[in-house]
């Protein structure tokens, strides 16, 4: 799936280099390549093709747990026609949706200018790495009862300062409805997760030639100019590394409506992921919740693809 | 004074009642038989030895689970137990124990269960069936109606290994100054509350726990009873398009909407209703039996001395019903140290251990002769209310329980959010408690 | 230049107004980790604590044991982080600039790896370590843990090598140096910001997972801190001071290893970095 022309000298998404080879030199290299690849694929392979491929076989099957171990019955498509017919899942799948596009979306806008300001000013990289390792490296649950703590409606710092600044006259529970339920797991993941933007991004600016920006400037362009017709397309790949890792992340998203709104008011924040968790580790229905895994992944990859082939659109204008 | 835990007979009674779904169940599943049955209670105990893994989440930080394990040890020297720590949110114990035993783990041999337990874990063969391990006389130790509770289609899974039960706390120092008496009827409650809130005396009038979550269950089955209402009938279907159930909900939910409960209500978990009653912010909280040791704990608590407790009240007067909770004991079924296990589970239903766990840390005891002990009474004024509660359990005689309570949850908690109403929310909760015990749907 | 300095100006106001956002919320933990139970829960809440307290301090050690998370997390992430950063750079330099065959779909199957639910993932998991015998052990987390971020390392790496030019690879081919030689001696080097990026994400990951580790390492001995603060709530109460105070211990050691590497980490950083 390229999602960028390359340009000239620079590979396409699959890797393929547009330089010239010597013959002689390729299998050399070849056989190289293989080793290099080999410790990595017995690794990745012997421990995830497994689970994967019996969470994919369950969600075929009604699955029965027994004191000798699964006990399973082949139902074909059964699982997910329950998941088609169920408004839970659809409002899930819409949720989830909804959810990773909006932060995914503010994470790397606010990533880009964080990243942009740090190149920039370089004297607080230092300092502002460590900062922004803070909420990163938070343990996930944590940080969400953190912001419980920070969002409770009697005794919540955010309705003290409210309050001192005369913005509201009465203590306010902000995960109490649904859109403030959204709005401030929202808040929090951005919070946290942000960062992880600024370190790829920043990463990726590193790598760009600065020889690069000199030659726009001397041809008179603007900082605009410069941004759009050279940084952000040199950065492309990092911002489609960025995105797409956090789309990923962001469908999984677990532990916040877990442990903030545990998926409430009534079912407004019920991810995929908890309506996942729920019918495997509460309701134990195995098969239902290996296909409700099973239809994540197949919307994270078009969702994946979707914002792919829209940003190539987005990077071949800009360029 | 009639037995603490005559609770039980009126449980037992409200079970038959309201758990009917049991008999309604038909999941071909026979448990039991793949474990060596052996009949009459033959396993002889009294050479048991070696190390029982004890999977317990922390009740309490009180050192409740290294008292007993200390003295159990004491009187059973060859036995050493060992003691998993789980977490203390439900589901992630749940989800802990349902990986690792359903994963064939022989350990832990032994594990703390929620009430709501048995059914779901007999169905999917996660807990070893203990009637015919255990001589029959064994289960007479109990306050009547805790077997039932964790009984499965003719088989007992567990043993009950301490009892919980939820009441009313008021500060009487407030009713004192607005010279109001204690409420007897919600009505009231709901009417004092206004009051004292209207004098300046109390922010909140009355807390609760109104989260999406197991807990708001608990409070909903209460108020449901009150008005006459259940989940289920006698033959397992749901009936919470009653207007008993209209009653209940829209009762609950003019508490949040007139102010009378603070508006975070919906966002409230038992330790966010004891933090504002703590503050002394609450006039009324319904909580569990901890409620009181807690609210009397100096440097956590400023209302210390001025709590009174009595039981739920109901609608239009006198006792209302109370939701029956607390933990049982369950056996991994691929325990490699059987007779250890068992011992262990006897020991912690006996005398010894049920009196430590009443007298020491002011738990309800499940042990029949300990909750008749009459000194209980004077250790905590809870123990004086309990033969006044009348008992309402949750409909958790089908292995798919969790989705029920689920389907009663989240529409009951969007209704008190003012955002669906009543009609529709409990309209929804029908279909869903119907499609759940029915095993379909997600 | 006066614009230039203007726009550095402008790129410390955003900066600065950035770090103070981050911060805000973290500061509202440290400061609430040391006051005392009674006043954690106080309304209008006090900024500053106004009686001093380590307690909570004293509980995570003393009473819930926090050494013993930390050693186990320590040991675990930090092995997981070297073996990552290993493995993902020599599969990243291959895919990126040898001749290997079927990199796109390598790709697309390490993305979709990445993608399958944990949740979903961790009872299969679970009986594939208990055959192992492998329960209740450092390697029961550190190699599924290295497996499940090897996917975005090597996506990481892979990119960073496609940034430094492939004419290098022949420029060295030249002088004769072996391919093992040019990546070592030359394309690493020149990746570092990878590296460090690789290693941070690895270590964040790793330091924070949750479900594995519970459920694969229940005893108290093998612990890591997330399972462990975990059980600092019972059942009615979440003590507030006492998870704040794990998690600002648990915060320490990162800031301490970025303080300690921080040459390393700043020279990787600004390696292909020039002023602009």
């Amino acid at each position: 799936m390229p999602y960028a022309a390359g340009a000239e000298g620079q590979p396409d998404v699959s890797g393929r280099i547009r330089v010239r080879r010597h013959r002689t030199h390729q299998d050399g290299d070849r056989r190289a390549g293989y080793l290099m690849l080999l410790p990595s694929a017995v690794v990745v392979a012997g421990v995830t093709v497994f689970p994967i491929l019996y969470s994919v076989w369950m969600s075929f099957h009604d699955v029965h747990l027994t004191v000798n171990g699964y006990d399973m019955r082949f139902t074909g498509l059964a699982n997910y026609g329950t998941l088609v017919h169920s408004s839970a899942f659809w409002h899930s799948a819409w949720f989830t949706t909804y959810y990773a596009v909006v932060t995914v979306f503010a994470e790397l806008i606010l990533g880009m200018l964080i990243a942009l300001a740090i190149y920039r000013v370089q004297r607080l990289k230092n300092l502002s790495l460590v900062v922004m390792l803070i909420p990163w490296s938070l343990i996930t649950v944590v940080s969400a009862q953190m912001w419980s703590y920070i969002y409770n409606g009697v005794y919540g710092v955010l309705n003290a300062i409210l309050q001192a600044l005369h913005l509201i006259q009465a203590p306010v529970t902000w995960p109490g409805t649904s859109t403030g339920a959204v709005l401030s797991m929202m808040v929090a993941d951005i919070w946290k997760t942000t960062p992880f933007v600024v370190i790829i991004l920043l990463g990726g600016l590193q790598m760009i030639p600065a020889e690069y920006h000199e030659a726009a400037v001397m041809d008179g362009a603007g900082p605009w100019t410069v941004f759009w017709k050279v940084t952000f397309p040199l950065l492309r790949s990092s911002i489609a590394l960025a995105a797409v890792f956090r789309i990923l992340q962001a469908f999984g998203v677990f532990d916040l409506p877990f442990v903030l709104t545990g998926g409430g008011p009534g079912n407004a924040t019920t991810s995929l992921a908890v309506l996942g968790e729920q019918a495997l580790f509460q309701n134990l229905h195995f098969g239902v919740g290996a296909a409700v895994a099973v239809s994540t992944v197949l919307m994270v990859l078009t969702l994946s693809l979707i914002f792919l082939s829209a940003f190539r659109a987005l990077v071949e204008e800009g360029a | 004074m009639k037995p603490v835990l005559a609770l039980v007979s009126s449980a037992a009674a409200a079970g038959m009642l309201l758990a009917g779904c049991g008999s309604a169940q038909t999941t071909a599943n026979t448990p039991g038989n793949s474990t060596n049955a052996n009949p009459a209670g033959s396993i002889d105990l009294s050479h048991a030895s070696g190390t029982v893994v004890w999977a317990a989440p922390p009740i309490t930080h009180t050192g409740l689970r290294k008292a007993l394990i200390d003295a159990f040890e004491k009187s059973h020297p060859n036995i050493h137990v060992e003691l998993q720590d789980q977490n203390s949110d439900t589901d992630t114990n749940r989800a802990s124990l349902t990986t690792t035993i359903g994963g064939g783990s022989a350990t832990p041999d032994v594990y703390l269960a929620d009430v709501i337990w048995p059914a779901q874990f007999a169905n999917a063969q996660l807990a070893l069936p203990l009637d015919d391990k255990l001589p029959k006389d064994f289960w007479d130790r109990f306050s009547d109606g805790l077997v039932e509770g964790a009984t499965y289609q003719g088989h007992i899974y567990a043993a009950p290994f301490f009892a919980d039960t939820a009441f009313l706390f008021y500060r009487k120092d407030l009713l004192e100054k607005a010279n109001l008496p204690v409420p007897t009827s919600w009505e009231q409650v709901e009417q004092e509350a206004k009051t004292l809130q209207q004098k300046g005396l109390v922010k909140y009038g009355f807390v609760w726990q109104g989260a999406s979550y197991e807990g708001l269950t608990c409070d909903f089955t209460e108020f449901l009873a009150d008005a006459g209402g259940r989940v289920l009938d006698d033959s397992g279907k749901p009936v919470l398009d009653s207007d008993a159930a209209k009653k209940a909900l829209s009762f609950l939910r003019d508490l949040v909407q007139s102010g009378v409960s603070p508006k975070s209500e919906v966002t409230f978990k038992e330790n966010d209703t004891m933090d504002a009653f703590n503050q002394g912010d609450a006039a009324f909280l319904r909580n569990w039996t901890y409620a009181w040791n807690n609210s009397q704990t100096p440097g956590q608590s400023k209302v210390v001395g001025k709590v009174g407790v009595v039981a739920l009240p109901t609608f239009g007067g006198s006792e209302g019903y109370s939701c029956v909770g607390g933990w049982d004991l369950m056996v991994n079924p691929h325990t490699k140290n059987l007779a250890a296990a068992l011992a262990f589970v006897d020991w912690m239903t006996g005398p010894d251990a049920q009196s430590i766990l009443a007298k020491r840390f002011g738990e309800i005891p499940t042990n029949k002769q300990v909750a008749q002990d009459p000194s209980l009474a004077q250790l905590s004024p809870v123990f004086s209310v309990i033969p006044k509660v009348k008992f309402v359990p949750r409909p958790a005689q089908t292995p798919n329980y969790p989705q029920v309570s689920q389907a009663i949850y989240t529409n009951v908690n969007q209704a008190l959010t003012g955002s669906v109403s009543v009609d529709d929310a409990l309209k929804k909760a029908q279909q869903q408690v119907q499609s759940a015990v029915s095993g379909s749907g997600l | 230049m006066v614009e230039s300095r203007w726009r550095t100006g402008l790129g410390y106001a955003v900066l600065v107004l950035f770090l103070v956002l981050i911060l805000l919320p973290f500061y509202w933990m440290v400061v609430t980790s040391f006051k005392p139970t009674g006043e954690v829960a106080a309304y209008p809440p006090t900024a500053w604590p106004v009686h001093w307290t380590l307690e909570h301090y004293r509980n995570a050690f003393l009473r819930y044991g926090f050494g013993v998370y930390l050693r186990n997390s320590v040991i675990v992430t930090c092995l997981t982080t070297l073996f990552v950063v290993m493995l993902s750079s020599m599969a990243g330099f291959a895919i990126a600039r040898l001749p290997v065959r079927g990199k796109t779909p390598v790709l697309i199957f390490l993305l979709i790896i990445s993608m399958f639910p944990a949740i979903a993932i961790v009872t299969p998991l679970y009986m594939f370590m208990r055959a192992l015998g492998w329960l209740n052990s450092y390697q029961a987390l550190i190699v599924p843990y290295t497996a499940f971020n090897l996917p975005f390392a090597i996506w990481i790496m892979r990119n960073y090598f496609l940034q430094v030019p492939g004419v290098l690879l022949e420029a060295a081919k030249m002088d004769g140096a072996s391919v093992w030689q040019t990546f070592l001696r030359i394309f690493l080097p020149l990746t570092t910001p990878g590296i460090f990026t690789t290693a941070v994400f690895t270590f964040v990951a790793a330091w924070t997972e949750f479900f594995m580790a519970l459920v694969f390492n229940a005893s108290k001995t093998m612990r890591t801190i997330p399972v462990g603060i975990g059980l600092f709530s019972d059942q009615y109460n979440v003590p507030y001071g006492d998870i704040f105070a794990g998690s600002v211990l648990s915060i320490l050691p990162i800031v301490v290893l970025v303080a300690a590497f921080r040459k390393w980490i700043v020279s990787g950083l600004t390696a292909g970095a020039v002023k602009g």
